[in-house]
């Protein structure tokens, strides 16, 4: 599975495991850009796709970082929300709403005294 | 006591000129002063002459010079406490708040006077927060254009972790002004303002030095009528708008000159537009109407223009509702109504808000229907002269005549509050002029003394017959002014009233102390479109359609409940044609939504008899129109049912298309033509 | 040599004079710049006829092809290996919150006044604590150019180009973000950027803002305001 996906073979060391199951190793033997690659999770099959990785691996992926967010734990507060992928084309997907209310209140006739 | 004020004093008593009298803003009370010898300046090596007592500030700006200032304002008293106005004279630093004196040296881009600047600057900014982000003031403000200008570019300030800045609580002034104290520069501007201008002692300061606040000593409002200007006076954001507020930068907004319609004075104004919304009212500068100050119903009311509006024609169906419909179906019932109605039948009524073009279109339209039932909402005596004379319903010595009137008498009226700004300008009179003023009427608080002369009409007979202890005071007067409040007309004796005053006034008028020129009587209207409405020949008042009971009535934005459906025949058809929906839209069967008065560009005529434009700020709300727009399509659609006539146009023949003009029918060889083309046809 | 040279002069001399009968111009002197004619000597005839033959560059240009088979590729597998961003990378844009939770946007309207594409679109009202705060924030992220502008704008470092780049949609629609969607933004990438901001502090202006004085904010609404305001 793993192979059909990437096709290809490299191997690394285990470097961690996110909480969506994607699991993410490193091989420095190999040139920047290449030396961390993830494996997403078996659970999307073949709906893998590059914004499954959370924030925190996101960023010891793309190399801001060397240190895993298992070794330098990032902030995290109880306000933060959960990663979700790319959610575009799917029920769930964004659409566009207007935050404020009318700029004009119209008027409307007040119901009929019987 | 401003009238006592004991610079006032300095000045008229002991005469040595330690302000000119222009600094008062006042440029009428230099009446008895001798002919100025020029003196001679130097602003910076560069000669100007000014007259004396002019300060050195007037001269740098003769010079072209400008010095940066918090606290002096032209239309308010010499304050002289933010210190930022020193400049260098001889090797010294002095405010440009005194007189110049002859051969003068004053130096206003060295290094002396731009030190001083920067430290002046430096103190102010050392209490002042650094919250220009959340500051609504932000983008327009004095502090900030003058630390960039003349401030140091750099902070000493880092004390921030011991006593930190100072901070003072805000005040709760009331719905209109929000204050935040701790940006407050103490320039006073508001204190004078309120006490100078508006004439309500409310403002002050309490304590000294870094203990000094600006407020009204106990927590109350800021009871004022012109309250709103302070937040244009002060020169950081410590005083700013309560419902602007946070709503928009200046830099963001458009902004458009207009003219206001809450009351008949037509205050010059700017709109101030983004995203089709109007964000705030601010008063544009007219000398000759409202100077800089507008009324806060004219600062704060544009929040009703979003709100009430008809934005859809409204039809009642059969069950006697109103359902919001199209223009095209709006049209046609009026029009199916209208069939064989006579013209007798149909009357119109005009509120207040009415502009001219839409008065003009709808007696166009009502007079082609054959009818001359044109009323305006507002009562005016149309016995005697009547509204034939134009000089009969104005206000004929003008807004700015009452800073050269030495005599007052306001009868029925509150100028207060039925014109906030001409009382500003009654009160700047009675400060600067000596004015006497004398009122009947009801007594009510005005920002100056009066003479209370009695609450009933009578005491105007008693004037005339000379009876009175003020008719000698009115007699005597120069240029005497009598100004009868609109509100006092529309009572039944309102044309007695109004009578008197006349014979008052011409009686006035008649002596030789008073110059042909000046004019004795003004009448002050009430509402923006009374004049226009006189001027076009609307009759004032609606009793005539309260007699005649018409079977349309057409009301264009008549919302003062002056005529009501119970007055008016069951099956009168009612067509409401306005803005918002109040008291006529409820009565109407048909609803055509108008537009505001910042939706249109239109005319309005104030009370002086000044016709004036607004400009179209924003667009009408969803199918509104303009008002006049919608009357000449309406005219469009009755015409339609009229009985078909050949459209022939007037050029059909060759004979008829040489001569046209003043030219081509002065010309011999057209002339040939034509005769050569006629003959050639008959033939 | 001398001979020639005024023999060339002379010449040209005389077709200035003689220009308007004789339209014709003549090369006296040029130089070879496209490939040199080929040898026609026996040998190199015979060379290049069994190079064309035997195929030899092909199959030298095909062994190079053969060696890259073996060799480490230089391509990355995106999405499974990713390039490298820098902590300043400007992407998808995010409103960041306070750590207590409380929204960090003032409405102060810098970022929209700078927006060169003006992307970005206000409103504020007071909230009912009286503190001064967005009632609709809009970036069109379609007209968005991606400068920057925003984030250096932001006296309180609540507009912020996250490190997201895979936010591309389906429908136009959905990249008109507003204040919610920028909220959620800020909500789920505030690891990342709250980390990615502290990695560059010492070289940016995020430091500054406790040293701001008052006339770097008036120069920013001096400037935003100066293109209303000429004098």
């Amino acid at each position: 599975m793993p192979f059909y996906r990437t096709d290809e073979l490299k191997t690394g060391t285990l470097v961690g495991e996110d909480d969506y199951g994607n699991k993410y190793y490193q091989n420095p033997m190999y040139f920047m850009g290449r030396s961390r690659w993830v494996e997403y999770s078996p659970a999307v099959g073949m709906d893998y796709d590059g914004s499954q990785v959370p924030p925190e691996w996101h960023r010891w992926l793309s190399y801001m970082s060397d240190e895993p967010p298992t070794v330098a734990k990032l902030v995290k507060y109880p306000w933060m929300q959960k990663h979700t992928e790319n959610l575009s084309g799917t029920p769930q997907a964004y659409v566009p709403y207007s935050t404020v209310p009318a700029k004009i209140q119209a008027w409307t006739p007040p119901p009929k005294k019987r | 006591m401003l009238r006592l004020w004991p610079l006032r004093q300095a000045l008229t008593t002991t005469g040595s000129l330690r302000l000119a009298p222009t600094c008062l803003t006042n440029k009428k009370s230099t009446a008895a002063q001798p002919a100025p010898q020029l003196v001679e300046v130097y602003v910076n090596d560069k000669q100007v002459f000014v007259e004396p007592g002019t300060t050195v500030l007037q001269a740098c700006a003769a010079a072209g010079v400008e010095i940066p200032r918090f606290c002096y304002h032209e239309r308010l008293a010499v304050a002289g406490n933010c210190r930022m106005c020193l400049v260098e004279v001889e090797n010294q630093l002095h405010p440009v708040l005194m007189p110049v004196m002859k051969g003068m040296r004053v130096k206003t881009d060295s290094p002396m006077t731009k030190k001083a600047r920067e430290g002046v600057m430096e103190f102010l900014l050392m209490n002042h927060p650094l919250d220009c982000p959340i500051c609504d003031q932000g983008g327009e403000c004095d502090l900030q254009d003058q630390s960039m200008a003349f401030g140091s570019d750099r902070s000493r300030f880092t004390d921030m972790d011991f006593s930190g800045k100072r901070a003072v609580e805000d005040k709760n002034v009331g719905p209109l002004i929000k204050t935040i104290m701790t940006r407050c520069i103490h320039c006073t501007r508001c204190i004078r303002f309120a006490s100078e201008v508006a004439g309500v002692d409310d403002l002050g300061t309490t304590g000294r030095g870094n203990e000094m606040q600006v407020g009204t000593y106990v927590e109350k409002m800021f009871k004022s009528e012109l309250s709103g200007n302070i937040i244009d006076l002060c020169p950081v954001g410590a005083l700013t708008s309560k419902p602007y507020a946070f709503s928009a930068r200046p830099w963001e907004t458009r902004k458009i000159e207009s003219v206001d319609v809450m009351d008949a004075l037509g205050s010059n104004i700017v709109v101030s537009m983004r995203t089709n919304e109007v964000m705030r009212i601010l008063p544009r500068m007219n000398e000759a109407i409202n100077e800089e100050w507008i009324s806060d119903k004219t600062r704060f009311a544009y929040d009703g223009l979003k709100r009430q509006r008809i934005t859809t024609p409204f039809v009642k169906n059969e069950k006697g509702e109103l359902v919001a419909t199209d223009w095209e179906n709006a049209f046609f019932t009026i029009n199916n109504k209208l069939k064989g109605i006579d013209g007798d039948q149909i009357a119109a009524v005009a509120g207040g808000l009415v502009d001219a073009e839409a008065l003009t279109a709808l007696k166009d339209l009502m007079n082609r229907l054959g009818s001359e039932n044109l009323c305006t909402e507002e009562v005016f005596p149309m016995d005697g002269t009547g509204t034939d004379l134009r000089v009969n319903y104005l206000m004929n010595s003008t807004i700015q005549g009452v800073e050269e009137a030495d005599v007052l008498l306001l009868v029925g009226t509150n100028p207060r509050y039925e014109a906030p700004v001409l009382n500003a300008r009654i009160r700047k009179s009675w400060i600067h002029n000596e004015l006497k003023v004398g009122l009947v009427g009801s007594p009510v608080d005005l920002t100056y003394t009066y003479s209370h002369l009695g609450d009933t009409a009578q005491v105007l007979e008693e004037l005339l017959s000379g009876c009175h202890p003020f008719s000698e005071v009115i007699g005597s007067a120069k240029k005497p002014m009598i100004v009868v409040g609109s509100s006092a007309l529309q009572k039944e004796d309102g044309s007695a009233l109004l009578k008197a005053a006349v014979s008052l006034a011409n009686r006035l008028q008649a002596t030789t102390r008073v110059e042909k020129s000046w004019k004795v009587l003004n009448v002050l209207h009430r509402v923006a479109s009374q004049v226009a409405a006189l001027d076009l020949g609307y009759k004032a008042g609606v009793s005539r359609i309260l007699k005649n009971k018409p079977q349309v009535l057409y009301l264009l934005g008549a919302d003062e409940g002056r005529v009501k459906r119970d007055d008016l025949r069951p099956d009168t058809f009612v067509i409401y044609q306005g803005h918002h929906g109040d008291q006529g839209a409820l009565m109407a069967d048909v609803i055509l939504p108008g537009s505001a008065y910042t939706e249109k560009d239109a005319t309005y005529v104030n009370t002086e008899g000044r016709a004036q434009l607004t400009r179209q700020a924003v667009t009408p709300p969803g199918m509104a129109r303009n008002d006049w727009k919608i009357i000449r399509a309406l005219s469009e659609f009755i015409k339609g049912t009229s009985t078909p006539r050949p459209l022939i146009p007037p050029q059909r023949f060759l004979k008829d298309f040489y001569m046209t003009d003043a030219i081509s029918r002065a010309s011999p060889t057209m002339a040939k033509c034509v005769q050569a083309a006629s003959a050639a046809e008959t033939c | 040599m001398l001979i020639i040279c005024s023999f060339v002069s002379a010449n040209a001399i005389l077709k200035n004079v003689a220009r308007s009968a004789l339209a014709v111009q003549q090369r006296t002197n040029y130089k070879q710049v496209g490939k040199c004619d080929p040898d026609m000597e026996w040998k190199p005839i015979m060379d290049r006829a069994s190079q064309t033959v035997f195929w030899t560059e092909l199959l030298k240009g095909l062994s190079i092809t053969l060696g890259y088979l073996f060799k480490e590729p230089a391509t990355i597998n995106y999405p499974f290996e990713k390039g490298p961003l820098s902590p300043r990378f400007r992407g998808e844009h995010a409103l960041r919150r306070y750590p207590s939770g409380e929204e960090r946007c003032i409405a102060c309207k810098l970022c929209e006044a700078i927006c060169p594409a003006q992307a970005i679109t206000i409103e504020a009202e007071p909230r009912s604590d009286g503190s001064r705060r967005t009632t609709r924030y809009d970036i069109d992220m379609t007209k968005c150019i991606y400068c920057g502008f925003c984030q250096e704008a932001c006296p309180v470092d609540a507009i912020v180009e996250g490190p997201n780049f895979e936010f591309s949609t389906e429908t136009r629609e959905e990249l008109l973000y507003n204040k919610e969607k920028l909220l959620t933004n800020g909500d789920k990438w505030e690891s990342e950027i709250a980390a990615n901001i502290q990695a560059d502090y010492l070289y940016s202006g995020y430091l500054t803002i406790e040293y701001l004085s008052l006339s770097c904010l008036a120069v920013a609404m001096q400037a935003a305001s100066s293109a209303d305001f000429p004098e």
